[in-house]
């Protein structure tokens, strides 16, 4: 594949920084969630 | 597994997998199975991520402006509208910023510059700024309400650029090309396997966007309700003292 | 009941506040003078007048010896590198014009492969010191059984006719 650093680069990149994002959510809403009462919580 | 302490839900989960799943397929579609082109060679295996990412920003500004319309139009005015159009916003701007990245290494291979102050660059980079800002607007502080209606007003504004970014194509004499499927005369110009993998990552990136969506609208709540128990507390305390 | 704001008297604490209420004014400060930027620079790209080739020397802003962007098509088997010196004519709409850039375009660039040369024409000969190359919004797949082009020459299976 020409150029592979810059295409490969590109998807890691972009699946990199979505992943980072959601885990900080994820973890984020765990330590909030663990300090909130389930009312505040309509999804459950 | 406990999903009480958490965002998530047996529902989000699901989708959690399939997002997984389907992107997974679009990294292998994207790198492997799909063709080179006969002008671009490889280097059009990046519009499967380039293309997908900017159509999340689309949708994810898009939904910002409806829920603070919905949010400035209805008389209950819920936060959860709020909420939804903030969350909206700062995925849009993630996925806004990757376009610009992934949009700007393409351009290296492509046109042979990483960037050229053309009319669909400079809007989109105008695009992003503008929602910078708008983030920004909803941490100046003030009551839920407040942030609520002064981020609903600036994000119907705001919303108003993206058909200048979409179309800026049509409108100036850029270097970027013109629209290849959302072409305002319908005509698909690719070819087959190069048209299912674009059209997996859109629909791969819209399952990644709900997913991110719910997740951040949930966490927004959460943080709301911290603030208001710290609030909550304070007057506490102020009535205790009173009291004595 | 007293609900007058209390000065935080914790150094932390008061460190913790200012930076909470600042950063988002300094963050809309930021984005109003990077939009300020981006406009600016968006209007001083454009100061060269956008031709195609049929425009140089006849519309207005594309006469004489000034710096324009010229836009065509670079004709088939007319791409000559010698001594780092590119050459090539840029066709649009039945009109050519030779260029000659010093170096390699870099990009896709390729004969039948629409491009911006920026320069100046002298003595009839377009002058370029940078060239973009446009790409079409055309995807073909390499398919060997249909095309057996090479590389350089690519672009020229896609020109319609």
């Amino acid at each position: 594949m020409d150029h592979a650093s810059f295409i490969i680069g590109s998807y890691v990149l972009t699946i990199i920084s979505v992943a980072a994002y959601a885990i900080s959510i994820v973890r984020r809403g765990r330590k909030l969630g663990a300090i909130t009462s389930d009312d505040d919580k309509p999804w459950i | 597994m406990t999903t009480t302490q958490s965002t998530a839900t047996p529902t989000t989960q699901k989708l959690g997998i399939a997002t997984a799943i389907a992107v997974s397929f679009l990294v292998l579609s994207g790198l492997i199975f799909s063709a080179e082109d006969v002008v671009q060679g490889s280097t059009v295996r990046m519009m499967y991520v380039h293309v997908p990412s900017i159509w999340v920003a689309y949708l994810a500004f898009g939904l910002t402006a409806l829920c603070s319309a919905v949010y400035v139009s209805n008389r209950s005015r819920s936060l959860i509208w709020d909420r939804f159009a903030g969350a909206s916003a700062e995925i849009g701007v993630l996925f806004v910023a990757i376009s610009l990245v992934t949009g700007s290494l393409w351009g290296r291979l492509t046109w042979g510059t990483f960037w050229v102050w053309d009319a669909r660059l400079t809007s989109t980079a105008f695009l992003f700024i503008t929602y910078i800002g708008y983030l920004a607007v909803r941490r100046l502080g003030g009551t839920f309400t407040q942030r609520a209606r002064r981020s609903a007003i600036m994000a119907l504004l705001a919303v108003l650029e993206i058909p200048l970014v979409h179309f800026s194509v049509n409108l100036w004499r850029t270097l970027h090309q013109k629209a290849s499927i959302a072409d305002p005369n319908a005509k698909v110009q690719l070819d087959g396997f190069m048209l299912f993998t674009l059209f997996w990552g859109l629909v791969s990136f819209s399952m990644l966007f709900a997913w991110l969506l719910i997740h951040r609208q949930r966490l927004m709540a959460l943080e709301d309700a911290v603030q208001d128990q710290g609030l909550d507390r304070a007057i506490q305390e102020r009535r205790t003292e009173a009291g004595r | 009941m007293d609900l007058t704001p209390r000065p935080v008297t914790d150094a932390e604490s008061r460190a913790q506040n200012r930076r909470r209420r600042w950063a988002p004014m300094i963050i809309v400060a930021l984005a109003l003078v990077a939009g300020g930027v981006v406009v600016s620079q968006f209007l001083t790209s454009a100061i060269d007048y956008y031709c195609n080739v049929d425009e140089v020397g006849v519309r207005d802003g594309c006469v004489g010896q000034r710096r324009i962007r010229v836009q065509g098509i670079v004709v088939e088997n007319s791409l000559k590198q010698t001594n780092g010196v590119t050459e090539f004519s840029l066709v649009f709409q039945d009109k050519t014009l030779r260029v000659q850039y010093q170096g390699d375009p870099g990009g896709v660039f390729q004969e039948c492969i629409p491009v911006v040369a920026h320069g100046r024409v002298v003595d009839g000969v377009f002058d370029s010191d940078r060239i973009e190359v446009k790409h079409t919004n055309q995807y073909v797949e390499k398919n060997k059984t249909r095309f057996e082009a090479t590389k350089e020459t690519a672009a020229c299976s896609q020109l319609p006719g």
